[in-house]
């Protein structure tokens, strides 16, 4: 349809007026189970990530760069 | 257009005006909002826009008998509305359809029963998507765009007339979520605030009895609030409510919630896993998480320049900046342990040498006084425990527990 080629060009003209993350509309009748346990919920986040694993990539240089330094004085 | 003959004009016509008092009549509110759904493009409505074009005089038709003309109000404007939206020109499909909005609302407020709720949403979701499609017609011809506005103000009359006592208070939060998509579009969302005190402090009505996707859509926008406040706990509550009752099948929502949720999580020391990222396709957090586990301050750095429009443009820049301080934190704490494992009597005398030479690593040139500024920052936010060795230019850190987790709460301010 001929309007729908013009919407398309204007999008870009109407930047001022928009909302990237405008919330989808859900069907007025739309039904869904919440899922309150399970795996998908509790797994998605790390809270205990803090620890004290200095064997990675970025730990081992710093141990490097730090060694250097006092070599040096 | 196929020809159209005057007759079967005019039997669609009457058709649409019978059914219409039909529903009225018997209340049934799914067939009313089927009469009223513009934008769903249905065939009997565009039939129907066809049928009003082709005949031209329908007031005359109204007008013609009591049954239709009860709710002439209505339906005269609501036809020239479709005979516009047919030809294509959107400000006049919205102005009218704004007229028989206003004489749709006088009715609904004279019904006692809350049937024809679903009506009223089809109402409130068509004035808004018509009055975005009348505004870009209207910018792109260089005139002011003022019809979204004026839905709004249309949308706010009827939050009044739902957010009262009775069995129509169900419906506004219907409306307010309709409402937050125009503040939020226009830039206005000082004006989402009197709403949300009506439905927050409203005794009379539990929010949990409100339905579950206008529930879900009114903690996303809430919660979008609440990062802009940077009130972080506020913020992690609400998201967390709108991932968790989200339709699982709707991963476009999912999505956005999770584009806000992520940085309030981090801000309070709590990481996505990285399937999330990968799931939802948001790994432009990916560097970001990954600059806090390592205490990378160089990562952090280069992943807010890659992705800084973005950012912006969500506004979660400013909360994402702020994770610097959790950085430093973990590459002192880093720096703590590699200490303590070649010598743990002098592990927690942390010279502010030691730091300037891991921060030039890491492409950061900063000078003694730079350093001590920010291990005191350090120290005052709590997430470094210890004190100042002045002469020797030593921070001293304290023996128990010297980087304090977050645990779920905001970085002191």
């Amino acid at each position: 349809m001929a309007t729908e080629q013009k919407a398309a060009t204007e999008d870009v003209k109407m930047d001022l007026f928009e909302d990237d993350d405008e919330f989808e509309e859900f069907e007025i009748n739309e039904e869904w189970e919440v899922k309150v346990e399970g795996k998908e919920v509790t797994q998605q986040w790390e809270d205990d990530w803090d620890d004290d694993d200095v064997n990675d990539d970025f730990s081992l240089q710093l141990r490097r760069e730090l060694e250097k330094n006092t070599e040096k004085t | 257009m196929a020809y159209l003959s005057m007759g079967e004009a005019h039997r669609r016509i009457t058709d649409y005006l019978n059914r219409f008092s039909d529903a009225v009549f018997s209340q049934d509110g799914p067939s009313l909002k089927q009469l009223l759904s513009f934008s769903s493009n249905s065939p009997s409505l565009l039939a129907l826009a066809d049928a009003l074009n082709v005949f031209q005089d329908a007031n005359r038709l109204i007008k013609q008998s009591e049954k239709y003309s009860q709710y002439g109000e209505i339906t005269a404007p609501l036809f020239r509305s479709l005979q516009s939206y047919r030809l294509g020109n959107l400000v006049d499909t919205y102005s009218a359809f704004e007229k028989a909005a206003n004489a749709f609302i006088q009715e609904f407020r004279n019904w006692e029963s809350a049937w024809a709720l679903e009506a009223l949403f089809v109402v409130a979701y068509e004035i808004r998507v018509l009055a975005e499609r009348a505004d870009k017609d209207l910018a792109s011809n260089g005139k002011s765009p003022e019809k979204l506005k004026a839905a709004g103000s249309f949308l706010m009359k009827v939050f009044g007339v739902l957010a009262g006592k009775g069995p129509k208070r169900v419906g506004a939060l219907y409306v307010t979520c309709q409402l937050f998509k125009i503040y939020f579009k226009l830039g206005t969302v000082h004006l989402c605030r009197s709403v949300i005190r009506s439905i927050e402090t409203a005794r009379i009505f539990d929010f949990e009895e409100f339905p579950k996707r206008d529930k879900v859509t009114y903690m996303y926008y809430t919660g979008r609030l609440e990062v802009f406040n940077e009130n972080f706990p506020a913020a992690d509550h609400k998201l967390s409510y709108a991932l968790m009752h989200c339709n699982p099948h709707n991963e476009a929502n999912i999505r956005m919630i999770l584009k806000y949720l992520i940085p309030v999580k981090l801000s309070i020391g709590i990481l996505p896993k990285d399937w999330l990222l990968e799931k939802y396709n948001l790994v432009e957090y990916r560097n970001v998480v990954q600059a806090l586990k390592r205490g990378d301050l160089r990562l952090l750095r280069h992943a807010l320049q890659e992705h800084e429009d973005r950012f912006l443009r969500s506004g979660v820049f400013l909360v994402l900046e702020k994770l610097e301080l959790q950085v430093y934190q973990r590459l002192l704490k880093k720096i703590y342990i590699i200490q303590k494992q070649k010598d743990p009597s002098k592990a927690h005398q942390m010279k502010l040498e030691i730091i300037i030479k891991a921060l030039k690593w890491l492409e950061m040139d900063m000078d003694l006084d730079e350093v001590e500024c920010i291990v005191a920052i350090l120290i005052n936010k709590n997430l470094v425990k210890g004190y100042f060795a002045h002469k020797s230019k030593v921070a001293v850190l304290s023996k128990q527990d010297p980087f304090p987790k977050l645990n779920g709460k905001p970085v002191n301010s």
